[in-house]
């Protein structure tokens, strides 16, 4: 599967969606295409479902995300399976439990106005 | 006969004079000739009498009529006249050369009827001769004309296919060749060569040739019809061989021997300049018409034409391929990484592309850093100076391909400009790679405290594949005389920044633990820390902090991967309490926990960074399972090495890591084997000692023992550094120290000569008498250098 990220807007939610390892060589790209629209949002769902790897570079970004996004006091909710890489990666560094989600409809519920 | 009055129309006209039949039939304008039905001349006029020069009596009753023709005119009249006539009884205009007394032909046209008598038998030939010669001419040049009617045709047709061949051909080459195949054609030259104006060398050099291969270049100089040919830009024509001596002196001598008496020289035109000189050869002194110049200089004109396009044509070509090769330079330089890699690079894409041979080196540096190709080929180097910001890096030396053409300097210069930022950077980056290795070098290089309590043995692996360093560290230190810090960490990122990251980090890390806060508010104080260094946001740190009066372990993970405990007597465990977010995390709890475990001698932590366990082709929980087993089978291994025979163990088999590997551990109470190796020195047999009696405290070692222990130690060291390595100042000197039960065993080994010790020398033997003194047992062993092992009953331990 081809390493990529899309992102899609669902009523209010931006949602983008990465694909493949996400890791020192793909972080700048997806930097570049998922920062300066997430600018705006009120309310962003990332979904890592599709993710196989999630390096020290991926978590920085994914905290960075948040961080901008609370600090604009918008909603955040990552979607991570409940079990896998990706969650032991993220519980690894401690991400708060309460912006995991184990799939897209409760991360949408968890950021809907 | 008077002249008539009046005319009357059907009445003859009566003649002035009398002009008798007879008279008539002398002086007819024609000739006539009467035969006989075999050809024998009965009769002949005084008109054929006086065109042929025969007299009467010469022909009348002694010449037939075929006497009097040419060879040629003869086999005509036996084989068509004659029969015709017989069978037709006349023939009209019957073209016949006759033969004149005098030998001379003279053209004629016969008109003959044969006459029978009453029975029709045969009875004689009258014949009229008309004097053809004016029409004969005629007909010859209507001959003649049509002849050179169809010459210059075949000419323009000869014309027509060169300019055909010439716009086939795209290259210069091409359309030489194509010239000189006209040659033969177009002049009926036996071969010819295409010059072609150099005009950098002044010089006309060969192009091609049929014939001319190894002839002489000619210098536009030069006295002689070729140079000659080149300023006045019009054919010449060279026929005999005095005349090719003469103006040909450079080829005559060629010429004359392949047999050639002429030759015509053709300047190739184009926009009023003289490109080149086409050379036809002949072998028999040739006359060149008119029509043949005329056609020679066409030729020259289209085929200056063809040649002057085709060399756009190959120019732009070449321009094209040097732009794909230069394109290629850059693109295929930025491919790799690595100053060699890339000198070596652009010396293999050098030779593919320009030259027989390329070779780099740095400037200031004799050493070729990469070369290419044949280095015995011949040719005149090339020293490409790779300059950047004025300053020349390396030398590119590029060796032309023999008789190809050398690339211009335009070419030359922009190689340049493509390569010298290729190789600086490449440079700059290795340079900054190893400034990085030696900051890291340096901050992971402090010796772990040296405490008998406790061991500290860390090891740290480089990514593979030549990336940049990256931003893992290790630390061991006291904070106070009790109480041991270990500390593994991760900065995000590679290069540099992460290297000098990495070094604020640790020094911070030492700097706050000297609080003595705790993990907990440490990492909290580290947070703020990082709040003010963006580069050490989100690095992740496993802290811990060892009470060695108690054993009690107070510990930290912020974002790193759990320690893992091997207790002395059970099965590994991982360390999942005391978690939280990395440094700097925002996404992450920062509230800081931290976690108390108890250790007991024997125990081991490790503390390593992700690069251990976390691979794309494994799971990481597998990383970490694989790990702690890994770990528990080396329950017993020596402290020695062991953080680098787990990273050995568990980098086995994969591909190259592509992150950095850092593992620290630590080890409660003393190691159940010391060992320490120390140069052969005599001041560093103090530290030894030190170790021991630390050791052999720390075991309840009797006091006598250990005092006995020290001095067979000392005395045994200094036999060895003193004796065992005269010859050689840097040999080593090897001390274990091992407890089998109520027995001590000491091994002091060295690898240089054993020498018996002889009477004259009391020291040594006194050192031998002294260890004899002080242990139970002593067995020297000088199977490749010296070991002295040495038992002594202890009590206690």
């Amino acid at each position: 599967m081809a390493d990529s990220v899309t992102l899609a807007r669902f009523g209010s939610v931006d949602v983008v969606r990465m694909v493949g390892e996400v890791d020192m060589s793909t972080v700048p790209g997806i930097e570049r295409t998922v920062v300066p629209p997430l600018r705006s949002a009120t309310a962003a769902v990332v979904d890592l479902t599709a993710v196989g790897f999630l390096d020290s570079a991926g978590v920085r970004l994914l905290d960075t995300l948040v961080g901008d996004l609370e600090r604009r006091e918008a909603r955040v909710a990552l979607v991570v399976p409940p079990v896998g890489e990706v969650r032991m990666a993220l519980q690894l560094c401690a991400f708060r439990e309460d912006l995991l989600q184990p799939d897209l409809t409760a991360a949408r519920a968890a950021v809907a106005g | 006969m008077s002249v008539p009055e009046t005319r009357d129309s059907g009445q003859e006209l009566p003649l002035p004079w009398d002009d008798t039949a007879q008279e008539l039939y002398e002086h007819a304008p024609c000739g006539y000739l009467t035969t006989l039905p075999d050809g024998t001349v009965v009769n002949v006029n005084e008109t054929f009498l006086s065109w042929t020069g025969y007299g009467r009596a010469d022909l009348v009753g002694r010449k037939r009529l075929r006497d009097l023709l040419g060879v040629g005119s003869l086999i005509y009249y036996e084989t068509h006249v004659a029969p015709l006539l017989r069978m037709q009884g006349e023939v009209r205009e019957i073209a016949l050369d006759v033969r004149c007394a005098t030998g001379r032909r003279m053209p004629t046209l016969v008109n003959a009827t044969l006459n029978y008598d009453a029975d029709g038998a045969e009875r004689v030939i009258r014949v009229t001769v008309f004097d053809a010669t004016e029409r004969r001419r005629y007909e010859a040049e209507l001959l003649q004309a049509r002849r050179t009617a169809e010459e210059s045709e075949r000419r323009v047709r000869v014309l027509q296919q060169v300019v055909a061949d010439l716009a086939a051909v795209p290259t210069a080459s091409g359309v030489a060749r194509a010239v000189v195949a006209a040659a033969g054609p177009a002049f009926g030259a036996a071969d010819g060569g295409l010059w072609v104006v150099d005009g950098d060398r002044k010089q006309l050099v060969l192009a091609a040739a049929a014939a001319h291969a190894g002839f002489r270049d000619v210098a536009l100089s030069a006295a002689g019809a070729a140079a000659t040919v080149v300023r006045r830009g019009e054919p010449v024509v060279l026929a005999g061989a005095a005349k090719l001596r003469t103006e040909l002196p450079e080829w005559a001598p060629a010429l004359l021997r392949q047999g050639r008496q002429g030759a015509l020289l053709v300047p190739l035109t184009a926009h009023e300049a003289v490109l080149g000189v086409l050379v036809c050869t002949f072998t028999e002194a040739h006359a060149v018409s008119d029509s043949e110049l005329q056609l020679a200089r066409l030729l020259g004109q289209q085929a200056g034409q063809a040649l002057d396009r085709a060399r756009l044509y190959d120019e732009v070509r070449l321009r094209e391929e040097r732009a794909v090769f230069l394109g290629e330079v850059s693109r295929d330089l930025d491919g790799v990484t690595g100053l060699a890699e890339r000198a070596r690079l652009l010396a293999e894409m050098v030779v593919r592309g320009v030259a027989a041979y390329a070779q780099v080196r740095l400037a200031g540096e004799a050493e070729v850093l990469a070369e290419a190709g044949e280095p015995a080929a011949t040719g005149t180097d090339i020293e490409l100076p790779l300059t950047v910001r004025g300053a020349v890096a390396a030398t590119l030396t590029l060796r032309p391909h023999g008789g190809l053409p050398v690339p211009d300097p335009a070419f030359l210069a922009e190689l340049a400009d493509r390569a010298a930022p290729a190789l600086e950077n490449a440079r700059l980056y290795e340079r900054e790679r190893e400034v990085a290795r030696t900051l890291q070098r340096s901050l992971l290089a402090g010796e772990p405290p040296g405490d008998l309590r406790f061991t500290v043995e860390a090891c740290y692996r480089p990514a593979g594949g030549g990336l940049e360093v990256g931003g893992d560290w290790h630390d061991a230190f006291l904070i106070t005389p009790d109480r041991l810090a270990v500390v593994v960490g991760d900065v995000v990122g590679r290069g540099l920044h992460a290297a000098s990251t990495m070094g604020q980090l640790r020094s911070a890390v030492r700097a706050l633990a000297a609080a003595e806060a705790g993990p907990a508010r440490l990492v909290e104080q580290l947070d703020r820390f990082v709040d003010r260094v963006e580069t050490a946001r989100m690095a992740t740190v496993a802290y811990a902090e060892i009470a060695l009066d108690t054993g009690t372990m107070t510990y930290c993970c912020a974002g790193h991967p759990p320690p893992l405990l091997l207790p002395a007597h059970a099965d590994p465990e991982t360390l999942w309490e005391g978690r939280s977010a990395p440094l700097g995390s925002r996404a992450g709890r920062r509230s800081r926990a931290e976690a108390t475990v108890r250790l007991v001698t024997g125990d081991r932590v490790l503390l390593y960074t992700d690069g251990l366990v976390e691979r794309r082709d494994r799971h990481l929980d597998e990383g970490l399972d694989r790990l702690a087993a890994m770990f528990a089978t080396r329950r017993r291994s020596p402290m020695k090495g062991l953080t680098a025979r787990i990273a050995d163990a568990m980098l086995m088999g994969g591909e190259p890591p592509d992150d950095d590997v850092c593992l620290l551990c630590v080890s409660l109470g003393t190691e159940p084997r010391l060992e320490r190796t120390i140069p052969a020195d005599p001041y560093r047999i103090k530290a030894v000692r030190t170790d021991l009696k630390g050791w052999l405290e720390f075991r309840g070692v009797d006091e006598d023992s250990a005092d006995a222990l020290l001095l067979a130690l000392s005395e045994a060291v200094a036999n060895a550094i003193e004796h065992g390595y005269r010859d050689c100042a840097d040999g080593t000197v090897t001390v274990t120290a091992t407890q089998l039960g109520d027995e001590v065993i000491l091994r002091v080994a060295d690898k240089g000569t054993w020498r018996e010790p002889r009477p004259d020398d009391p020291a040594r033997g006194r050192g031998l008498f002294l260890i004899g003194k002080l242990t139970d047992q002593m067995e020297i062993n000088t199977d490749g250098g010296t070991t002295v092992t040495m038992r002594r009953q202890v009590a206690g331990g």
